[in-house]
């Protein structure tokens, strides 16, 4: 970013110096001038519509609407005088003339921006005495409904839509005062993020889901992290006696990473925590082939240690293996390795993660890039990975970074993915071919064969080597879990070897599955001998027992089904009855996401609070205090006082990239902290992983057929998993119910997911 | 319906009597495309440009900017194509002068149309008209279509370097597409809204790139300056409005028609009493609307003996506008209430929903209206049309809102007795009506 000049305003005669170019609104309500505004929205497109942020600006003929309005030298701005009042009681007027005054029967009541407003510029009686336009009430879709009324068309629903989303399924019909904002055929054809409920400053669009159940005032609100994808969204959690009701990130709760967007799973998918098939009690199964059959706490704990104890006297340490999970937090899995280091002895631990990021953050020459980084971006390269889908918030990131900011977007996939539309250059290569790109990029192969490896024309790859090469600003490099680990090792190398320039910046990104990969990472649990496939093929041989917090993926069981019935011993920590559960012999209840305190790491290395919300249900206990429990019972002794934050000071201490990092530093969910990973240098090892890599895409066939029809929205945020399997309407969405032949347009059944549009690679979290 | 000019030559109108005015041969009889071989044959863009401000030719649309200093603001050195829109989007009502010209006299448009083209370095030119002149579409498109055939549109024009294609489109049926961004949006396929200005429409317009935007009036004057030259036409007309104007007149005349008349014409009375034939059946003079529906009405005091100017500073000393020259006339007869209330009616249709104040002002206060004429009027009514009235003014998006708000606010200030009468309880009003009887 350049640096601005700076200019001299004047703002009701103070003088300030500002930043010139910058929108007057926000310097007027950064210095402490308060402006009221519907339709203005920071990074979307100016409107200038609802004309509330009226100010009277020295030679100019009228009042200017101060949102369209940027700073210049010796500008003399008045915010607040007779006439602007008035101008501002009179719109306020106007826009209640045809929205309903029945505040009490709104679910928006107590959080609208437009009662607020009234509050401030609203007169004391009604002058208007007509009939009222009159709209019916509507759902759009199963999570979205619509009192076309109560609109005051200040449109940030439908801008979000287009310029966060790049969905456009929301649009403004009719004209005049008969303008509403409707959709094309009547119900929402999108991903149902709801954003523009989010966005929307009054109660025209709602969340179907929550309203009517409660009103806000009743909530008790945390913020925290959102624990269904890496990007580590802030969200605010809105309980109510011990209920967790809704999920938002509306900017009056919540200033994170995000500001007010969230994704479907985000929004919409968290009535798992108070679902009534939550494990209620810890679980025992006392003999092989028997039931599973409730049991207390310290019933469970003592039969789970005494049966490890004996395994281990048995067989050996290294027969018990350790399973954390990518979805747990960072005091969960760094309590399960210690517990497995320290408690067992055994080498064997890991976390059922999908792919290693071990290679990329050994070998990493540049550093990770924010989602603020990414939306300021000049250049954007992304290698496989399915933002759109995997990692929402990214997504948008990279959108506006190309819409509002101008960057230039390469997009390598085997997958025409929906994100191409803002492409500059779509290089669509066959599937698993996308190592040759690196190795092509690192200039350790001539074009001809990278090309005819991938299917692309040899002149694809110039372009990008060009457009790289003479971007001024950030390079963010984004790769997901399709690159090997060798191309990982040769991409983190990429930025050390090409070396930055004055203008220029690397910036990486990886695009990990879950809401806690880096964390399983940073602290350690990816370092033991075998990971989670390894574990489980080694099942009933050297591995007799396996502690399995958070769950397996359906990609390490596929094919495994008998080695959990091979183990002596499988304990389980887990929310729900799972496939996992069902060979456990004892299953502890845990604490979702929602019930306790801890922290994700994201992919931007941004560690940050998961805050308790609700106490836990039934009897569930956190997983760290689970695993501390088990530890004391095998007579050490953790010693952290049934405290979250004692087990991070301890993280602090002995994982050094998150050396220093206590609670209280990461109080501000605005000021995001990140972690201080080691940049590698050059190294000279990476010489045989390059062989290796050559000879890897040397032996690719240049064969496989690319997909050539691009995956419905949603094709993964739809997915029916353990949690979103909890949420009734995910089952509509995901067109869990035929579509009825004589119904034309139903909002219920609406979206079809081509499952055959599916990746093996790409598994959703959850 | 009276067709011509008074008080000068006929300048747009010379050719629109004729038999087969529409023909490219009758064009040309009648000193067609001289100017453009006038411009080809010798003149730069520059010295297009230098008559046209010479000329003090200003926006005959309806705000009256002097369209050499809009030629001037579109960059010479913009790698961006440039373009030429004509505004065909005649929808105030009152008007129907370019219609007129357009249907009579098609030629002169896209003569004018080149020529602005050949100043500004454009190669595509687009004619939007609104959605109702369909027809003329058909007129439009064959006149290019026998400009082409003789090597006046298309490429290398009369042989020489420059290129220049005239395109037709029509709109859907929006007034608010007449506001030239809106134009522009509705040109390029989107909804009929107005954009945020700046930029203006000479920096970033169809497309992104510069255009200029022109009436049709504005254009088919651009050939007789050339012909003339600058300083000739501008002394037709006085010092700041060169040049003649074409008014639409309509109403309670005995000769209602298309009237050209030298900018600056003397009396209005005179032009009312003497040149459209005085007053329909004899009537009395009540009102005139003399710039379209969107500007402030004139009641007759402001008119007899008061020797109003007609041009753009003359009318604006006399409490209103030129506009876009809909001359309307109404008689005693007409009860101005009644005419407001219509008129309100049209800009809440018309509105395109995009603002607070336009979008909720007019639908307001056409209820408000209609409550009135159910005779539910209540005496604060005038006061409260005249308060929505001022929170529209000056605070909507773009001029519609302020278009709405100065006929009421001009009709309460001028005429209340019309009002009042509406306004008073129904006991009153029917003891007046008794007395009256």
């Amino acid at each position: 970013m350049t640096t601005a000049e700076s200019v001299k305003v004047t703002i009701n005669g103070q003088e300030f110096q500002v930043q010139k170019g910058a929108p007057l609104i926000d310097v007027c309500r950064e210095n402490g001038f308060a402006i009221p505004s519907f339709c203005y929205y920071a990074d979307l497109a100016l409107q200038a519509s609802c004309r509330m942020c009226l100010v009277r600006i020295e030679k100019m003929p009228k009042l200017q609407t101060s949102c369209t309005i940027t700073c210049t030298d010796g500008m003399i701005v008045t915010t607040q005088s007779e006439e602007i009042e008035k101008a501002q009681r009179g719109m306020v007027e106007f826009l209640l003339a045809n929205h309903p005054l029945d505040c009490p029967v709104c679910d928006r009541g107590g959080e609208c921006e437009l009662q607020e407003m009234v509050f401030d510029w609203g007169g004391l009686e009604e002058r208007f005495t007509e009939r009222k336009n009159y709209y019916p009430e509507k759902f759009l879709s199963p999570i979205v409904a619509n009192d076309p009324q109560r609109c005051i068309l200040c449109k940030r629903c439908t801008r979000v839509c287009d310029e966060w989303m790049g969905e456009d399924a929301i649009e403004a019909g009719g004209r005049g005062a008969n303008t509403v904002i409707g959709t094309f055929g009547g119900w929402l054809n999108c991903s149902q993020c709801g954003n523009c409920i989010e966005v929307c400053p009054t109660g025209t669009l709602l969340d179907a889901t929550y309203r009517h159940q409660t009103r806000p005032w009743e909530l008790e609100r945390t913020v925290s992290t959102c624990t269904f994808c890496s990007d580590g969204c802030q969200m605010s959690l809105g309980s109510r006696a011990g209920e967790l009701m809704r999920v938002v990130a509306r900017d009056r709760y919540v200033d994170g990473i995000n500001g007010e967007f969230l994704c479907i799973k985000g929004r919409f998918a968290h009535p798992f925590v108070n679902h009534e098939e939550r494990l209620r009690t810890p679980l025992i199964r006392y003999r092989k082939g028997g039931k599973l059959i409730p049991a207390t706490w310290d019933e469970a704990i003592r039969f789970t240690a005494a049966k490890l104890q004996e395994i281990k006297d048995a067989h050996g340490a290294n027969s018990i293996g350790v399973v954390g999970s990518p979805r747990l937090t960072n005091e969960a899995n760094y309590v399960l390795l210690k517990f497995a280091r320290e408690v067992i002895g055994t080498e064997h631990y890991t976390a059922s993660e999908a792919f290693s990021l071990a290679p990329f953050f050994k070998h990493m020459t540049a550093p990770l890039a924010t989602h603020k980084d990414i939306r300021h971006a000049k250049t954007i390269v992304l290698i496989g990975g399915e933002p759109e889908e995997l990692q929402p918030l990214t997504a948008k990131q990279v959108r506006q970074a190309v819409r509002n900011g101008g960057a230039k977007l390469v997009i390598i996939n085997s997958v025409p993915v929906r994100l191409k539309q803002q492409a500059t250059q779509f290089l669509h290569v066959r599937p698993g071919t996308e190592d040759a790109l690196v190795l092509a990029l690192a200039g350790q192969t001539d074009d001809a064969m990278a090309a005819r490896k991938m299917g692309v024309e040899v002149g694809e790859i110039e372009p990008l080597r060009r457009m790289i090469d003479e971007t001024q600003g950030n390079v963010v490099l984004m790769f997901g879990g399709e690159l090997s680990t060798e191309a990982q090792t040769i991409l983190a190398q990429l930025p050390g070897s090409i070396g930055d320039e004055e203008n220029r910046r690397f910036l990486f990104h990886p695009l990990p599955l879950f809401n806690n990969s880096f964390g399983v990472h940073d602290v350690g649990l990816m370092d033991g001998k075998l990971n989670a496939t390894g574990l489980l093929d080694a099942a009933g041989d050297t591995v007799r027992a396996l502690y399995v917090a958070g769950g397996l993926l359906p990609a390490h069981l596929q094919g495994r089904e008998q080695a959990l019935q091979n183990l002596d011993f499988l304990v389980v920590q887990e929310l729900f009855a799972t496939d996992t559960t069902a060979h456990a012999d004892v299953v502890f209840p845990a604490a979702s996401f929602a019930e306790i305190d801890g922290t994700y790491t994201n992919n931007d290395g941004l560690v940050q609070r998961v805050r308790q919300s609700i106490p836990p249900v039934h009897q569930a206990k956190p997983d760290w205090v689970i695993t501390s429990l088990l530890a004391d019972a095998l007579g050490i002794d953790f010693n952290y006082q049934m405290s979250a934050s004692a087990v991070f000071r301890e993280i602090g201490e002995h994982v050094p990239a998150y050396q220093g990092l206590r609670y209280p530093l990461l109080k501000d969910e605005s000021k995001p902290v990140q972690a201080k990973y080691q940049l590698a240098g050059q190294r000279a090892e990476v010489a045989d992983v390059l062989a290796e890599l050559r000879q890897r895409v040397e032996r690719m066939t240049g064969a496989g057929d690319k997909i050539m029809e691009t995956p419905e929205v949603g094709h993964e945020l739809f997915k029916i998993g353990t949690l979103t399997g909890k949420v009734p309407q995910f089952h509509l969405l995901a067109a869990g119910n035929p579509e009825p032949p004589d119904v034309l347009v139903s909002p219920l059944y609406q979206i079809t997911i081509d499952s055959g549009l599916r990746r093996d690679t790409a598994i959703a979290g959850d | 319906m009276f067709i011509g000019a008074i008080g000068c030559e006929p300048l747009q109108l010379k050719r629109v009597g004729l038999e087969n005015s529409r023909t490219l041969d009758v064009y040309r009889q009648h000193g067609g495309y001289e100017a453009l071989k006038k411009v080809l044959d010798g003149m730069s863009p520059e010295d297009v440009i230098g008559e046209v401000k010479k000329s003090a030719l200003r926006g005959r649309g309806g705000a009256g900017f002097p369209t050499g200093m809009k030629w001037s603001f579109v960059p010479k050195d913009s790698p961006k194509p440039k373009y030429v829109v004509c505004n065909a989007d005649e929808s105030e009502p009152g008007t129907f002068k370019d219609r007129f010209l357009m249907e009579r006299d098609p030629h002169m448009l896209i003569e004018g149309m080149l020529i602005a083209a050949y100043a500004l370095g454009s190669r595509t030119t687009y004619i939007y008209t609104r959605g109702e002149y369909r027809y003329l579409i058909n007129i439009l498109d064959a006149a290019i279509q026998e400009a082409r055939e003789a090597g006046l549109v298309g490429d290398r024009i009369m042989g020489t370097e420059f290129s220049c294609e005239v395109f037709t489109h029509t709109g859907a049926g929006a007034y608010i597409c007449g506001e030239e961004t809106a134009l522009l949006n509705s040109l390029e396929g989107l909804r009929g809204h107005p954009r945020m200005k700046p930029p203006f429409p000479a920096i970033a317009g169809l497309y992104g790139c510069p255009t200029v935007v022109n009436n049709v009036e504005t254009l088919t004057a651009v050939p007789d300056i050339i012909k003339m030259g600058g300083e000739a036409y501008q002394k037709l007309g006085t010092q700041k409005s060169g040049g003649t104007k074409v008014w639409s007149v309509s109403g309670h005349v005995n000769r209602p028609g298309v009237y050209e008349l030298p900018m600056g014409y003397e009396d209005m009375e005179k032009f009312i009493m003497e040149d459209c034939g005085g007053m329909l059946g004899g009537k009395q003079l009540k009102a005139v609307i003399p710039g379209g529906s969107s500007v402030y009405i004139m009641p007759a005091t402001d008119i007899v003996g008061k020797k109003v100017k007609m041009d753009y500073e003359g009318l604006v000393v006399a409490g209103s506008m030129v506009g876009s020259g809909g001359f309307i006339v109404m008689d005693e007869t007409v009860d101005v209430f009644e005419s407001t209330k219509n008129l309100t009616e049209f800009y809440k249709h018309e509105s395109c929903g995009w603002c607070t104040p336009c979008r909720e002002g007019t639908d307001w206060l056409v209820k408000v209206f209609k409550r009135i004429a159910k005779g539910e009027g209540r005496p604060e009514d005038a006061q409260l049309l005249l308060d929505l009235c001022d929170n529209i003014e000056g605070k909507s998006f773009c001029p519609l809102g302020d278009a709405a708000a100065w006929p009421i606010q001009s009709a309460i200030k001028k005429f209340p007795e019309d009002f009042r009468r509406h306004l008073m309880p129904m006991a009153t009003r029917t003891a007046e009506a008794v007395a009256a009887d």
